[in-house]
């Protein structure tokens, strides 16, 4: 990882002299890129979000004074007729640790953890903007979602509910503007529940030359009472190939007792 | 919370900010399964070797505190986790000599988390930030 990641310098360099970069410098919204970019129609103007990403800071790495880390995930401002269900839920997975017995899961199965907890960048992602659309991999479980740029969103009845939903956006200067519909009611993030009147907004915002954020605001009548508000923060990961990641020795499962994980010693 | 904490008090060397910070993102699952206060040291032999998700298995021939040969099986990180360290696919062999240091299951099966693993050649390899640092030698 050290000498993947290098000095801040060699960083820079590398953007500097990588192919993606030297023959667009110049394009507003470029990492490096003084000129502001314009708002508008999304085409080909910006794509310096365009790369590999890893999660900032990494463990163990030392921030950056001029880029704070984000803030913890605040719990989920869940309407009181929920609350107590959900701080039940919290409760009783602490306790299944402090037995030892952690709380099997979705995510233990091998299930894709989807939107919004996706995007946090468990590991490294790679985003890619092409004409119309900006597609974000992340190497976690190889999960895909797809951002289509300058399109209308889809009534909120027509979205087929799913791990990553159905995403429109629009670039404003270096924000990447996202809505998100149809999320699969399974696809908890932190255990909090929603309806299929969800809505995600995520302000996905290049800081050149080095960083990126995800202010992330999460909507739903139902179950909400009112915003829920999380950012997530990214440092360019120049040269990074991505790894595979397909789940197919999972040796965990779920102790039909206890309903706590257990690892398979024979297979 | 406290799946959180018990991770995190292993990774003595970054600071409670960070921690904070990276504690939502740090595993495939809790590690309150292993008891990582109670570190014990593997020698044996390699019978198996698995590089796949979620999770990299080694399967150790050694002998137990009582002297006992049995097959550990050993959990690692996944093969992105250790590419990113250095590890790599083909760098463990079956019947190669390796030493494992390991946070063992808390119900007393013969397996445990990898927190450090010595090569033939001597070389030593962590199992990457989320599963924290051997707290023996």
């Amino acid at each position: 990882m050290k000498a993947v990641m290098g000095s801040a310098a060699a960083m820079v360099a590398a953007l500097m002299v990588g192919s993606a970069w030297s023959a667009d410098s110049a394009v507003p919204g470029q990492p490096g890129s003084s000129a502001p970019a314009k708002s508008g129609r999304s085409g080909a103007a910006v794509h310096g979000i365009t790369g590999t990403w890893n999660r900032y800071p990494e463990i163990g790495e030392k921030p950056d004074p001029k880029f704070s880390p984000a803030p913890p995930v605040s719990p989920p401002p869940l309407k009181e007729q929920y609350l107590a269900e959900w701080q039940a839920q919290q409760q009783a997975a602490k306790d299944a640790d402090a037995r030892g017995q952690p709380l099997f899961s979705d995510y233990v199965k091998c299930l894709p953890d989807g939107m919004p907890a996706m995007m946090m960048g468990m590991f490294p992602m790679e985003v890619l903007q092409t004409p119309g659309q900006v597609t974000v991999i992340q190497e976690a479980y190889n999960q895909v979602r797809r951002v289509y740029l300058d399109e209308k969103p889809i009534p909120i009845e027509d979205a087929e509910p799913g791990y990553w939903g159905h995403s429109v956006g629009h670039w404003e200067g270096n924000t990447l503007i996202i809505d998100t519909v149809g999320i699969k009611p399974t696809v908890k993030f932190r255990g909090a529940p929603h309806s299929d009147q969800m809505r995600i907004h995520e302000r996905l915002t290049l800081v050149p030359p080095m960083y990126m954020q995800d202010e992330v605001t999460v909507e739903d009548p139902v179950y909400l009472t009112g915003p829920w508000n999380f950012v997530y923060k990214y440092k360019r990961y120049p040269n990074y190939k991505m790894n595979e990641y397909v789940c197919d020795s999972n040796r965990e499962y779920k102790d039909s007792e206890t309903g706590g994980t257990r690892l398979r010693i024979t297979k | 919370m406290r799946r959180i904490i018990v991770v995190l008090a292993a990774l003595s060397a970054a600071s409670t900010a960070e921690l904070a910070v990276m504690a939502p993102a740090l595993a495939h699952h809790s590690f309150a399964m292993y008891d990582s206060d109670h570190q014990i040291k593997l020698s044996g032999t390699v019978k198996s070797f698995e590089w796949s998700n979620p999770h990299v298995y080694i399967e150790l021939n050694a002998p137990d505190a009582q002297g006992t040969t049995k097959s550990f099986l050993i959990e690692c990180a996944n093969p992105g986790i250790l590419n990113r360290i250095g590890w790599k696919f083909n760098m463990i062999k079956v019947g190669d000599k390796i030493t494992a240091i390991i946070a063992p299951l808390r119900t007393g099966e013969a397996g445990g988390l990898l927190k450090q693993v010595t090569l033939p050649d001597g070389r030593k390899f962590l199992n990457g930030g989320p599963a924290g640092k051997p707290n023996i030698q």
